[in-house]
């Protein structure tokens, strides 16, 4: 009997020593966040605590996107039509999804979200006019204004859902003065939006997978702990997630010391290369954006596109992007102010081979001045052909790491190539308003952008720093072009309608059309294109990394993040011991 | 004595007046030097979306809507006075970044953490630091002395920052000796403040850092100077007298030196009170510690205005009191000072 009891007794131990290790895995990452009282769960106002990657593990939004597929992984919505007679986009909500506080999920909800995001001028509030609740699970978004499926995809879709229940008085309001007749601007508006700014619920009730308990917060670290009501609960392999608040200097130890698994932060080169000899996995995924060469092209000769071109020519690209990032820089290949991952999906091969690579040649970029009357001088300097010696000044935000690296390469090759360059550092505060203001000869800033549609590239390239934006002159690049390649182009024209109507192989001929014409005229250099260098740390808590090269690694780590996408469909699983 | 009385008060009231000008010139100076300085929190919460996460203008304009309810537009002068007036009912006003959040409460919530943690510090660096300086004063020339003034000029030389990243990496990832994780900020998840034994073990181990990082990054300094002192005042006629009286040696170090030695250097610990109530924006931005320290750090990045002008006022107001306070004690430390110059 003694026996009999002692043998139950050792499996009972074993099997609840195994169920525990299965059961109580945690994953720890690490993200910015400002605690309380600055910090609250209003998440639609400033230093809201919503831990960026991990808000969707919250408060979830109705898909999220796989970039390498182009497709979306259905979340709160489980699929979802465009009327194109009635110009309106359906959502089909997920039935039987309950609140963290045990309220059902319906379509109010949903319509709740969207109205309060009128108070803050949401972008998708430039394309629909009304947002309605069919049934309790089928919600309609009117458009006023038709745009590119994939923008109103993306806006409707990606956004996290809020409780009704939280914020639905808000949301009340401002359907009622929009029933009155108030835009956002009125006085009526306004008075809301500050009223509804200083709304400090006392919890961030979500639908995801994981509760935020205030009383698991600290300044230092949030534990975010399973939601046993989740609608997908058996698939989440964790009971805990560890958020760690920082920026990089303060999570750098953190990762050395093996307690985060998984971070985004923008770790130097040196840092990096000590987390690989710790045997700490690097992810590189694509940002779909990096430094460009912006030129003041009220400054003769920059406004001449023979010149941006010899510039082109004169830097080896190649080595200013590893010099910048090492391994998480790489050069653009095609030039044409689109992320070299997203070229495949908008242009065509037939358009890919018209495009000029720009490669290192500063022969060719030399008869190329020549050719424009510049002569070189005695000290090795380019003259113009109207006797002003080529000496400019580069200015970049001196915070940025990776960007004053790019910009000290480039100015000691434009240099050694005669185009004498200084390079002068700002802080990133004023770095924007000098450049907006045309305060500038040359200058790094941003190109690209984290979306899947091409649009929000070339309104970056184009418009961010430039005249059309109403904030300064900027670059003052005209946007009404004479080209080689497709002949007279209203580029401004161009970027507007690459993100309207139903067509999208109409949109894709818009995008080939401002790829090559951007080729030709390089209205700013891009120098390299950035992909994160983020650590991951497998087999001591986590486990079950996809290789490299794996598809899910082309999502973006800010927009849809892969490591988030993995903990909700179960493939990241904890170490069992 | 009513006339020694009567200046007694006309001295204070003096100082008094001075210190409230004082405060007024650095609030006024505070308001136009913060908005002097480059970007505002509009433009700097758009720029980090777009560089940082590789967001479209439009869509990092939009996120950064709620700030625009900032009426940074509003006619300088009327800013400030809505400013002053509001400070003199003790208002610190709201922060930008976080609407409907009082900077007093900020504040409150900030505050008790950094005087704290640095008035531990200071008072462990400045008792070690004059009684190492007063030893190798006393053995002058000797091992000991080659010995601690190199390592406090060492000390003295290196910023704090780099010590606390020094004491992170070494003792807590390469040793292991210390759970780098766990100590971070200022209280563990689940422990209720309150004065028991499990809130007060957990908030100093939680604090040993940023402390082990002030007393390291200063005791230096107050060796050095001490050492300096001491060595000065072992030098004066009435050591000498005091010493052919044939008093005791230890009357002699403790009375005579110590206390006259110590003198100079009380007017240094008093204007450790601006660090008393700045902290270091560094030091607890490393050891991510809620001290004052970290919210000046944060609210100059954000270009928080009001957060800024409250800390620096706080700051301000604080070695005001201070100096005002060693003054007057002054006297008392020392019998040949007296109050307004008499």
């Amino acid at each position: 009997m003694k026996k009999v009891i002692l043998t139950l007794l050792s499996l009972l131990l074993v099997v609840s020593l195994v169920s525990s290790a299965i059961a109580g895995g945690q994953f720890n990452g690490a993200w910015p966040y400002t605690p309380p009282p600055v910090g609250h769960f209003n998440s639609y106002a400033t230093n809201a605590i919503t831990l960026g990657m991990y808000w969707d593990l919250i408060e979830q939004p109705l898909a999220m996107y796989l970039w390498a597929s182009g497709k979306w992984m259905p979340l709160l919505a489980t699929k979802w039509s465009l009327n194109r007679k009635t110009n309106t986009f359906r959502v089909y909500l997920r039935k039987g999804v309950k609140w963290q506080d045990g309220k059902t999920f319906t379509a109010k909800d949903v319509v709740t979200t969207f109205y309060l995001g009128y108070l803050y001028n949401w972008a998708i509030w430039r394309y629909i006019d009304k947002v309605t609740a069919v049934d309790d699970y089928t919600v309609d978004f009117h458009m006023a204004v038709v745009c590119a499926p994939m923008v109103l995809e993306r806006y409707v879709l990606r956004t996290q859902i809020r409780s009704d229940a939280v914020y639905g008085k808000y949301a009340s309001q401002v359907i009622a003065l929009l029933n009155q007749g108030k835009k956002s601007d009125s006085d009526e508006m306004k008075k809301l939006r500050a009223e509804f700014d200083q709304f400090r619920p006392d919890k961030m009730v979500g639908t995801g997978p994981f509760i935020l308990d205030p009383k698991n917060l600290t300044e230092s670290e949030i534990t975010l702990t399973k939601f046993d009501g989740y609608w997908d609960a058996e698939k989440i392999q964790f009971d805990k997630i560890k958020v760690y608040n920082g920026e990089t200097p303060v999570v750098t130890p953190l990762v050395m010391a093996k307690e985060v698994d998984y971070a985004t932060h923008g770790f130097p080169p040196a840092t990096e290369k000590q987390y690989i000899q710790m045997g700490i996995r690097i992810i590189r995924p694509p940002i779909y954006s990096g430094p460009a060469i912006y030129f003041n092209h009220n400054i003769y000769p920059f406004n001449l596109k023979e010149v941006r071109q010899a510039i082109a020519y004169a830097i080896k690209k190649e080595e200013n992007a590893f010099v910048s990032l090492g391994d998480s820089a790489k050069r653009q290949i095609y030039m044409t102010g689109l992320s070299d991952n997203l070229v495949p999906q908008w242009l065509s091969e037939a358009v890919r081979k018209r495009l000029n690579k720009y490669d290192y040649n500063p022969d060719l970029a030399a008869k190329i001045l020549t050719g424009l009357g510049f002569k070189k001088g005695a000290d090795g300097i380019w003259v113009t052909d109207k006797g002003t010696k080529m000496e400019y000044e580069l200015l970049v935000p001196a915070e940025y790491a990776d960007w004053a690296a790019a910009a000290e390469n480039a100015a000691e090759q434009l240099t050694k190539f005669g185009i004498k360059t200084t390079v002068r550092g700002i802080t990133y505060a004023q770095h924007p308003t000098e450049v907006r203001a045309g305060r500038f000869q040359m200058a790094i800033a941003g190109w690209g952008s984290a979306h899947p549609h091409a649009h929000f590239s070339y309104y970056t390239d184009l418009v961010t720093y430039n005249y059309p934006s109403g904030l300064g002159p900027g670059m003052n690049f005209p946007l009404t072009q004479t080209t080689k390649s497709v002949g007279k182009v209203d580029l401004d024209k161009l970027i507007t309608q690459s993100a309207e109507g139903y067509d999208v192989l109409q949109q894709k001929k818009i995008v080939e059309k401002l790829a090559l014409a951007f080729n030709e005229l390089l209205p700013i250099v891009p120098l390299w294109e950035r992909y994160g260098n983020n650590p991951a740390l497998d087999g001591v808590r986590v486990t079950n990394w996809p290789k490299e090269g794996d598809p899910i690694y082309k999502n973006s780590p800010y927009a849809d993040n892969f490591v988030t996408i993995m903990i909700l469909n179960g493939t990241l699983k904890p170490v069992t011991k | 004595m009513s006339k020694i009385k009567r200046l007694f008060s006309n001295y204070i009231f003096l100082r008094v007046i001075r210190a409230i000008l004082t405060v007024f010139i650095v609030a006024t100076l505070t308001f136009f030097i913060v908005r002097l300085m480059p970007g505002n929190p509009i433009e700097i919460y758009i720029g980090q979306l777009m560089s940082q996460y590789g967001m479209s203008f439009q869509d990092a304009k939009n996120q950064a809507a709620a700030l625009f309810s900032i009426d940074l537009d509003a006619p300088l002068s009327k800013q400030y006075i809505i400013y002053m007036r509001n400070l003199l009912r003790g208002d610190f006003g709201v922060s930008f970044l976080s609407q409907g959040t009082p900077v007093s409460l900020m504040i409150s919530a900030y505050l008790p953490w950094t005087i704290f943690s640095v008035g531990i510090s200071i008072l462990i660096s400045f008792t070690l630091g004059i009684t190492l300086g007063m030893i190798s004063a006393y053995k002058r020339g000797s091992i000991f002395d080659h010995i601690m003034s190199t390592i406090a000029a060492i000390l003295s030389a290196i910023p704090n920052y780099l010590i606390g990243i020094l004491l992170l990496i070494i003792i807590g990832v390469q040793l292991g000796l210390i759970p780098v994780s766990a100590m971070r900020g200022t209280v563990s998840p689940g422990v209720k403040p309150g004065f028991n034994w499990i809130f007060i073990k957990d908030i100093f181990s939680h604090a040993l850092l940023p402390i082990m990082t002030y007393v390291v990054s200063t005791i230096g300094g107050w060796t050095l100077s001490m050492k300096s002192s001491t060595l000065n005042t072992l030098g004066e006629d009435y050591v000498t007298v005091a010493k052919a009286r044939g008093l005791p040696e230890s009357r002699i170090t403790f009375a005579y030196v110590g206390r006259n030695a110590l003198l100079p250097l009380f007017t240094s610990l008093t204007m450790q009170m601006g660090f008393l109530m700045g902290g270091s924006a560094l030091i607890e931005s490393i050891f991510v510690y809620k001290g004052i320290g970290w919210a000046l750090g944060a609210s100059i990045a954000q270009r928080d205005y009001p957060v800024m002008q409250a800390v620096f006022l706080i700051i301000t107001i604080a070695v005001i009191v201070a100096n005002f306070i060693a003054d007057l004690l002054y006297s008392k430390l020392d019998p040949r000072i007296k109050i307004g110059g008499e």
